[in-house]
């Protein structure tokens, strides 16, 4: 697993979205995080400290992994980025006329029976 | 793997997963370009819920939501208000659309 700064972990998962056009997915995690251990941590809330707290982003396409994590100062840069880099690449997604009743309950249905069919 | 129908309920049910245990609550999004969807899944390890489209407005919607989740998970859970203004009170400016109070 590879830890990178911001902008080179940014770099990295355009790319990622680019090489996975043709096949693959790709998967990003967000999940909150101290970068700290348990033991650690644990003798930091003892001694009165505050912990400080980390938001960790993984990206891979199956194969590679990258990550890097994000702290409150950073974060809002962080985010705008990452918008625009989905903005970019989420291209074949469709898109949705609400004009028609019909056709948005025709969609439901074809969402619906893509997979399971569920009956409540 | 509950799959939810309604964009409103995942968003308001992860937040409350995330708050409830911000430690090992997880946001987990996977995209394939060739099958043109998109898929989001919320878990503690205990609790998991999904949600998934092809709808490009539903991307839209996802982008505030990560939004949200970058608040919650840098700041802190503790963040108020965040699904209503989408960040923090203290960051976003009112916007006043008052008609006519200038005197």
């Amino acid at each position: 697993m590879v830890l990178l700064q911001l902008d080179p972990f940014l770099n990295e998962l355009t790319s990622m979205f680019e090489r996975s056009t043709e096949t693959g997915s790709v998967w990003v995690t967000l999940k909150r995080s101290s970068l700290k251990s348990k033991v650690v941590r644990n003798k930091m809330a003892t001694a009165g400290e505050a912990i400080e707290y980390r938001c960790l982003i993984r990206a891979t396409n199956g194969k590679k992994t990258i990550s890097t994590s994000v702290g409150p100062k950073d974060h809002q840069r962080f985010q705008a980025s990452y918008a625009t880099i989905l903005k970019a690449h989420m291209t074949s997604l469709k898109k949705r006329e609400r004009k028609d009743k019909k056709k948005s309950s025709e969609a439901d249905k074809r969402e619906g029976t893509s997979k399971r069919p569920k009956k409540s | 793997m509950v799959y939810i129908t309604s964009w409103d309920e995942f968003v308001e049910r992860s937040v409350q997963l995330f708050r409830a245990d911000p430690d090992s609550t997880r946001y987990v999004m996977k995209y394939r370009h060739c099958d043109g969807k998109l898929v989001l899944k919320v878990t503690d390890n205990r609790e998991c819920l999904k949600f998934k489209t092809d709808q490009a407005q539903e991307a839209k919607k996802m982008e505030k939501l990560n939004n949200i989740f970058f608040t919650l998970m840098a700041r802190g859970p503790e963040v108020d208000l965040s699904e209503v203004t989408g960040k923090e009170q203290t960051d976003v400016q009112p916007t006043k659309r008052g008609r006519g109070r200038k005197q």
